[in-house]
C-alpha cells in the first residue's frame, strides 16, 4: 500500500510540475496558395521553435467554409490557449469571431486590419499595412515619373490592376495609392478588379487596355505583383514596350507590391519596383505576438505591421530581414512568388 | 400562312425572349465605346480561346452521354506545374533537344493518363460527377504537394515562348490553336466513324451497346481527349507566364468564377444537350466567344465583378431556357 501511495505521489508531482505547452488554433486560408503556404510555414516553424502546439484549419478563401470550421471546432468542446484568426471576409466572419471570443480564449487577428466591429473581440493584429504598401508603390511611381520627365519623356496616364473591388484590402490600397500620386502629373484613367493571380491580371488588363487604349497608357499600378505580372503580359501582347529604362513617350512603366510575382520582371526592367511583404515574416510575427501575450497578458502594440519597404532592381540584392527566429532572410526567401 | 401563324404562336415566348435579347445585345454593342475595334476583337477571341479549347474537349464528354468532368481546372493545374517543372529543371534529365519537347510530352502524357483513368472508372459504371470530383481532389493535391505550394518559374527567353506569347498574322498562337482545334474537332465528330459513335452512344446507350459500341472504351477516349486539351491549355498558359502554380486556374475571386464551371457553362451556352447525343463543337466555340463578348461589353461599360458574374449567370439561364423552349416548339410542330 505504501508503495502504491509513493508511486501516486510521484505521478501527481510530475503532473502538476510539468508546464503545459501553449496550444494555438489557427483559422486561415488554404496553404495551396503560395502566400498562405509561406505564412503557414512561418507559424509552424516558429511555433515549433517556441515549443507551442499548433493546429491549422484551412479554408479556400471562403468565409462560409471558415464559419463552419469554427462551429465544428467549438462543438468539439476543445479550447486552445490562443486563436489565430485570418478571415477571408471580416464582415461576414464577425459571427464566428464573436463565438471564438465568447469562449474566453484570446483571439489574434491576421492579415486584415481590425475594423470598428471586430476590434473589441481581438487582443491585437499582425499583418501587412495595405495603406503603407500602396503608398510606397505610389511614391515609387512618382519617382519614376520624375525620372521620365527629366529624360524628356511625356505621358502620365495610369491604370490600376486591382484586387476585386469587394475585397477588404482594395479600398485601403487604392486610396493610399491615389493619395501618393495626388498633386503630381500622374492621372489615374482606369481601374479594374478582375481577380487575384496572374491569370486574372492578364484578363483584366487585356479588357482595360481595350477600354482606355485611345487615351494612352504610360504607367501601371499592380495592387500585387502576381496581378501585375499577368498585366505586363497583356500589355506586351497589345504591342506596348514595357521598359521603365526607355523613358520615352510610348513606353510603359509598371509598379507593383507584395513581391508575389516574378523577380525576372524587375531584373529585366519590365517592373520599376515592388514593396516587400513577407508571408513568412507575417507568420513568425503572429507567433511572436502570441508569446508576448502569453507572457504579459497584453501586447505592447495593438497593431503590429510587417515591414513593407520599397524594393527596386538597385536595392533587391541588399534587402533582408531578421526573422523572429534570429535568422537573416534574404529577399528570395521572404517573397512568395517566383523569386528563387 | 396559317402554319406560319400557328408556328409563331407555339414559339411566342421563345420569339419574345430572342427579340428582347437581340435588342439588348445590339444596344450594348452600339452604346459601348471601343467595342468595335480590331484590338478588342482580338481580346475577345484571346479570352475565349483558353476556356473555349477546354470546352471543346468537354463537348466530346457531354455528347457521349457522360455529363461533365468536374476535374477540368485540377487537370490543368497538374499539367501547368508539370510543364513548368520540366522547363525549369528538365525533370533532372539531360536532353540534347532542350527542355521544351520533353516538358510538352510529359505534360500531355500526364493529361492523357489523368483523363484515361477517370474515363475508365466512368466507363465501368461510376457516376461521372463522383468520379471526377474524386479525381479533382487527387490531381490538385498532387500538384500542390509536388510544388510545395510555390510558384515554379522558368527563365526567359525559352523555347516555349512562341506558344505562350507568339502571334501569327496579328493573332496570338493560342487563338489560332482555338480555331484549328474547333475545326478539327468538328471534322472528327461529323465525318469520322468515331464521331458518329460518340453521337450514337450519347443519344441511346442501350442502342449503342446492342450494336457493339460499349461506353467503356468511349468514356476512356472522350475523357482522354478532354484532359489532353486541358493539358494543352495549361502548357500554353504556363508558357505565356513563364511560370506555374497549382492555383493558376482557380479564380475564386475572379469575375470569371471557377474555371471548371466556366467551361461547363460554355458547353451549356452553346446549346449542347446535357443528356448527350445532341450538339457540336462549333456551338461550343460560339458559346465561348459569346460569353467573352458579353463579359467584355460589361467591362467596357465599367461594370465591376459582381454585376458581371450576375450577367454571365443570367446568360446561362437564358440559353438553357431558349434551347428548352426551342426543343419543345420543335416537338410540338412534329
Amino acid at each position: 500500500m505504501k508503495k502504491l501511495l509513493s508511486v501516486l505521489a510521484v505521478f501527481m508531482f510530475f503532473s502538476v510540475g510539468s508546464a503545459k505547452a501553449v496550444e494555438i488554433v489557427s483559422f486561415n486560408a488554404a496553404s495551396s496558395e503560395a502566400y498562405v503556404g509561406a505564412f503557414v510555414k512561418g507559424i509552424k516553424k516558429t511555433a515549433e521553435l517556441y515549443g507551442y502546439d499548433l493546429t491549422v484549419f484551412e479554408n479556400n478563401y471562403n468565409q462560409a467554409e471558415q464559419n463552419q470550421q469554427v462551429e465544428q471546432y467549438l462543438a468539439s468542446g476543445a479550447l486552445p490557449d490562443v486563436f489565430i484568426w485570418w478571415p477571408p471576409d471580416a464582415t461576414a466572419g464577425l459571427g464566428s469571431l464573436r463565438k471564438l471570443a465568447k469562449t474566453g480564449v484570446p483571439v489574434l487577428k491576421i492579415n486584415q486590419l481590425p475594423n470598428e466591429q471586430d476590434k473589441e473581440y481581438i487582443f491585437g493584429y499582425a499583418g501587412p499595412d495595405d495603406s503603407l504598401r500602396a503608398y510606397n508603390a505610389g511614391e515609387m511611381m512618382v519617382k519614376a515619373m520624375k525620372m521620365k520627365q527629366a529624360a524628356g519623356g511625356k505621358g502620365y496616364n495610369v491604370i490600376a490592376l486591382s484586387y476585386p473591388h469587394s475585397y477588404g484590402g482594395y479600398g485601403l490600397s487604392i486610396n493610399a495609392f491615389k493619395q501618393a500620386i495626388a498633386g503630381t502629373d500622374l492621372n489615374l484613367i482606369g481601374d479594374i478588379g478582375e481577380g487575384f493571380g496572374q491569370a486574372n491580371g492578364y484578363k483584366g488588363a487585356a479588357k482595360l487596355i481595350a477600354k482606355v487604349k485611345d487615351q494612352g497608357i504610360h504607367f501601371v499600378y499592380g495592387m500585387d505583383d502576381a496581378i501585375l505580372t499577368g498585366g505586363i503580359k497583356a500589355l506586351e501582347e497589345a504591342g506596348y514596350n514595357v521598359d521603365w529604362k526607355a523613358m520615352d513617350d510610348d513606353s510603359v512603366i509598371t509598379v507593383g507590391t507584395v513581391c508575389n510575382g516574378d523577380k525576372q520582371m524587375i531584373e529585366e526592367g519590365k517592373q520599376f519596383g515592388t514593396t516587400l511583404q513577407s508571408p513568412l515574416h507575417e507568420g513568425q510575427l503572429a507567433i511572436k505576438l502570441v508569446q508576448e501575450y502569453m507572457e504579459n497578458g497584453k501586447l505592447a502594440e495593438y497593431i503590429n505591421f510587417t515591414p513593407n519597404p520599397s524594393v527596386t532592381a538597385a536595392t533587391m540584392d541588399f534587402t533582408a530581414l531578421i526573422g523572429f527566429d534570429g535568422k537573416l532572410y534574404g529577399i528570395d526567401e521572404l517573397c512568395s512568388g517566383a523569386w528563387k | 400562312m396559317q402554319d406560319l401563324i400557328s408556328s409563331y404562336k407555339k414559339n411566342l415566348l421563345l420569339s419574345i425572349l430572342l427579340t428582347f435579347f437581340v435588342l439588348l445585345f445590339l444596344y450594348g454593342i452600339f452604346a459601348t465605346n471601343n467595342y468595335f475595334t480590331w484590338f478588342n476583337f482580338k481580346t475577345i477571341i484571346r479570352d475565349a480561346a483558353l476556356y473555349g479549347i477546354m470546352a471543346i474537349g468537354l463537348t466530346f464528354v457531354t455528347l457521349s452521354g457522360n455529363f461533365f468532368l468536374l476535374s477540368i481546372k485540377e487537370t490543368a493545374a497538374i499539367c501547368c506545374v508539370s510543364f513548368a517543372m520540366g522547363m525549369s529543371t528538365g525533370y533532372g534529365v539531360e536532353s540534347w533537344v532542350g527542355n521544351f519537347p520533353i516538358s510538352l510530352l510529359v505534360t500531355l502524357l500526364i493529361g492523357c493518363l489523368a483523363g484515361a483513368a477517370q474515363g475508365l472508372f466512368i466507363g465501368l459504371g461510376g457516376n461521372p460527377i463522383v468520379v471526377t470530383l474524386g479525381g479533382a481532389g487527387i490531381l490538385y493535391g498532387i500538384a500542390t504537394w509536388w510544388t510545395d505550394n510555390l510558384v515554379i518559374s522558368f527563365r526567359r527567353p525559352n523555347d516555349a515562348e512562341w506558344l505562350g506569347t507568339g502571334s501569327f498574322l496579328g493573332l496570338p498562337t493560342i487563338t489560332w490553336s482555338f480555331i484549328l482545334i474547333a475545326i478539327l474537332a468538328e471534322f472528327v465528330l461529323r465525318y469520322t466513324n468515331f464521331g458518329r459513335k460518340v453521337y450514337l452512344v450519347g443519344s441511346n446507350r442501350a442502342a449503342g451497346k446492342a450494336t457493339g459500341h460499349e461506353n467503356l472504351s468511349m468514356a476512356i477516349i472522350v475523357c482522354t481527349i478532354c484532359s489532353a486539351l486541358c493539358a494543352f491549355v495549361a502548357v500554353a498558359f504556363a508558357a505565356q507566364m513563364s511560370s506555374a502554380q497549382a492555383n493558376y486556374f482557380s479564380a475564386e475571386f475572379g469575375s470569371s468564377g471557377d474555371m471548371t464551371i466556366l467551361v461547363i457553362a460554355t458547353v451549356m451556352v452553346g446549346g449542347n444537350s446535357i443528356m448527350g447525343g445532341y450538339g457540336n463543337t462549333i456551338r461550343t466555340s460560339i458559346g465561348a466567344i459569346f460569353i467573352a463578348m458579353i463579359d467584355n461589353m460589361m467591362v467596357l461599360n465599367g461594370l465591376n465583378s459582381g454585376p458581371r458574374i450576375v450577367g454571365v449567370g443570367l446568360m446561362i439561364v437564358f440559353s438553357i431556357l431558349v434551347f428548352a423552349l426551342y426543343a419543345k416548339g420543335s416537338r410540338a410542330q412534329e
